[in-house]
């Protein structure tokens, strides 16, 4: 009994995260630019979970990954801008990427 | 106090508007379009002290004492003072001074929440003199992240919210806590009021036409208490703005020798399901 009890417990615990994981929250993501003209972007969930360590690649117009970092703690990312088009990838895991055009980030 | 004023405000009313006229509540309207933003953009505010059900008459308000903002990035309140501008604004009975502020996106660009609140100068009701004076709170998402909406402010008065202010449907249901420095407030008095009209920031005024026709007086402010825990609920019937004020639960109950009422109100944005 016991042991079917901590069974049920343990595949309602695996069905819930798994729920988590997958269905209960949406990637947020935005950036902007900031007083020294480097990029600041925001990464979160729509559940308040954290981005921490989510990676982040800015891509020139062909995709090429120019820079490559991760969200810190504070949920943020910075990057000095390289020069022409480029745009700002979110990697939020599975079905959660983001991704924004430079021309899209302002002030 | 509360009877009295609201027996003074029936009366007031009374005169104003004839024989139909009907007991309608001072609420400290802190307004924007939208709080619920894909991005941030700059924010248009219009400060005005008023009676929404109605559209007037509106109060003179003095230069606010505070207007903050804080968010979950850094967490330190920032003075919006500098931004506030007087303005005339025409409401449906009067014209009298209100206050616009345009806070730039710049404050407000950051994902999550963003807290706004208002310190009015106490206002003289001077059929019953004595002085109102309400604590007004608003809150706006960017980006849909929630972070910091439920958290209090540390207001002497304060309507903490339960639900996301900004996050409502239509025909939902809305709960908060009403707290005096910190502190729940059981059976607290609480007035509901709808935003029964539209607010033109261009023209600074309120627009003329009744969204709902009440049926009778006592339905242009709802009426209610909070429970032994200090919890209110309240419906959301109709979309749009809605005002949630607890009265005279301020510990200072006097200004300038005159009674005061120290009054906690909170602004809820309610959409249409479409």
């Amino acid at each position: 009994m016991k042991f079917i009890g901590s069974a049920l417990r343990l595949a309602m615990a695996g069905a819930l995260a798994f729920c988590q994981a997958t269905f209960a929250h949406g990637p947020v993501f935005d950036c902007y630019i900031e007083g020294d003209n480097q990029v600041k972007c925001e990464a979160g969930f729509t559940d308040g979970s954290s981005a921490t360590g989510r990676k982040i690649h800015v891509q020139d117009p062909s995709n090429k990954v120019l820079l490559e970092g991760e969200v810190g703690k504070d949920n943020t990312y910075m990057f000095q801008p390289p020069a022409g088009n480029y745009s700002v990838v979110f990697l939020g895991g599975a079905g959660h990427e983001i991704t924004i055009q430079s021309s899209d980030i302002s002030r | 106090m509360t009877f009295k004023r609201k027996l003074l405000q029936a009366l007031a009313a009374t005169t104003l508007t004839g024989l139909t006229g009907a007991a309608q509540a001072h609420f400290q309207m802190l307004y924007l379009e939208e709080t619920a933003l894909q991005r941030a953009e700059k924010l248009e505010f219009a400060l005005v002290f008023t009676h929404p059900f109605s559209g007037g008459p509106t109060m003179a308000m003095n230069e606010p004492r505070a207007f903050s903002h804080s968010s979950s990035h850094g967490g330190e309140k920032v003075d919006l003072r500098k931004y506030l501008r007087p303005v005339e604004w025409q409401s449906r009975d009067n014209r009298t001074t209100a206050y616009r502020a345009s806070i730039p996106r710049e404050l407000v660009r950051s994902l999550g929440d963003h807290i706004f609140v208002l310190e009015p100068e106490p206002y003289l009701e001077t059929e019953e003199d004595v002085y109102i004076q309400q604590f007004a709170k608003l809150i706006v998402n960017v980006g849909g992240v929630p972070s910091n909406w439920a958290e209090p402010q540390g207001l002497p008065v304060e309507i903490q919210p339960l639900n996301k202010p900004y996050a409502n449907w239509t025909g939902g249901v809305f709960r908060a806590v009403v707290l005096a420095d910190g502190k729940p407030v059981p059976f607290a008095e609480v007035e509901i009021e709808y935003v029964n009209h539209s607010v033109d920031l261009e023209k600074n005024a309120f627009g003329q036409q009744d969204y709902v026709t009440a049926p009778q007086a006592s339905f242009k402010a709802q009426n209610t208490y909070a429970d032994a825990q200090g919890i209110v609920t309240i419906g959301l019937p109709r979309a749009g703005w809605w005002g949630i004020a607890a009265l005279d639960i301020g510990a200072t109950k006097t200004y300038k020798g005159k009674p005061l009422s120290q009054d906690a109100v909170l602004w809820v944005q309610a959409r249409d399901m479409k």
